[in-house]
């Protein structure tokens, strides 16, 4: 088992409230920088720039593999594209990489977030489409008062917008949430508990153990050693503390510590149960 | 009843003025809630709205909404960064002790009504 560090809530700048420069380049430059060894995507509503981010990941590997003198180890893997599509669309990076997490935040009818981490970029797209199908388009103005939807290509470039309202709430329970992350095979996070707008507790007054979580994510607002974390670890579940960074500079900023074999999202889905050995720990 | 009648008289605390449009306008409706989803597709245009809910969204709903103002009830008070996109879009904030059912009885007893009254 190995220690590495992961932020597993981080916007790009699809989501209309995140920066334009949450390009899929730059966070995973700022990934890298940050010491981290895997982020969780997670736009509200919506896992449109999920495989973008991934395949950035993927050429910084590339880049740092031939970087390093791994001349042939980054040419084999240009002579074998399908293979690092592969490797990107699960999420596990070849070498000492960023594994990014296909993810999304999904906004609940009663205006709570859940995060949501899928195995990975097919899981996350289905999920995505069933929940962004059940948004309102963004009529005229929408743009304006709730910003910008940009949908980007492995580079940076814009390749469109997405139409839907993304900073809207879906017609979802939390419990229906929760189900639904399963149904596509993924991890169900309450996302900033600490946050009395959009948490779980703020929004409901209680924890709702019956939803079914897996995990319950702390925001970069409440430090790891905080005497409020008991509230939280009383709800027996695994905790997590994530930046939700929808800006560059707030990326990384909290983080939550692994011990795994390997940064990859069936040893994640292990850790948050502390099987053999591997375990979550706020960092 | 104007935005500046209303305020003198619940004693409302300004955290964000009226522009001059507003503040000459009648306001004739309110609204209540602390869902935004429901205040986006519920709440009257040229409304007031009172709620708990003080992050940056309640800016961007207000302002797709139409609303005159917003009242945050409870004592709840907004962070700069809401204050400051508030200035930005024109939109009148403000403050009260008084619980979101207080001051809707408040508000309605100087006339404003609900958005289907």
């Amino acid at each position: 088992m190995k220690l590495c560090f992961a932020d597993l809530h981080v916007h790009t700048a699809l989501s209309p409230c995140a920066d334009d420069e949450m390009t899929p380049p730059r966070i995973v430059e700022r990934a890298l920088a940050e010491g981290l060894a895997m982020i969780a995507v997670c736009d509200h509503n919506t896992t449109g720039n999920t495989a973008a981010v991934q395949a950035a990941a993927e050429r910084a590997t590339v880049t740092t593999a031939a970087r390093a003198g791994d001349v042939a180890a980054a040419a084999e893997r240009a002579n074998a594209p399908e293979a690092v599509e592969r490797t990107a669309a699960s999420g596990t990076p070849a070498g000492d990489g960023l594994a990014v997490i296909a993810g999304m935040e999904v906004t609940s009818l009663e205006e709570c977030h859940v995060v949501g981490l899928f195995p990975d970029a097919a899981c996350a797209a289905a999920a995505g489409a069933e929940v962004t199908g059940l948004l309102p388009a963004a009529g005229e103005g929408y743009t304006e008062f709730f910003g910008e939807q940009h949908l980007l290509a492995v580079d940076g470039t814009r390749r469109g917008a997405e139409p839907a309202a993304l900073a809207t709430a879906t017609p979802l329970d939390v419990g229906a949430v929760v189900a639904l992350v399963h149904r596509h095979g993924g991890l169900a996070v309450a996302a900033h508990v600490d946050r009395r707008s959009f948490g779980v507790v703020g929004q409901l007054g209680v924890f709702p153990a019956e939803a079914g979580f897996d995990a319950v994510e702390v925001s970069r607002h409440v430090s790891a050693d905080s005497p409020t974390l008991a509230e939280y670890a009383a709800f027996g579940l695994p905790l997590l503390r994530s930046s939700d960074s929808h800006t560059l500079d707030t990326l990384g900023s909290a983080r939550t510590a692994l011990r795994v074999a390997a940064p990859t999202f069936a040893e994640l889905a292990l850790a948050l149960c502390g099987a053999e050995g591997r375990s979550v720990a706020l960092a | 009843m104007t935005l500046d009648d209303i305020a003198r008289e619940l004693e409302l605390v300004e955290l964000v003025p009226p522009n001059e449009v507003e503040r000459a306008a009648e306001v004739t409706r309110g609204y209540a809630s602390d869902l935004l989803s429901d205040v986006l597709a519920h709440a009257p245009a040229d409304g007031v709205l009172v709620t708990l809910q003080v992050h940056l969204n309640v800016i961007a709903v207000a302002g797709h909404a139409d609303l005159a103002a917003v009242i945050f009830a409870g004592g709840r008070r907004p962070d700069d960064d809401v204050v400051a996109k508030a200035v930005e879009e024109g939109l009148a904030l403000y403050g009260c002790e008084a619980d979101t059912f207080e001051i809707a009885g408040r508000l309605y007893a100087l006339g404003v009504k609900g958005s289907r009254a």
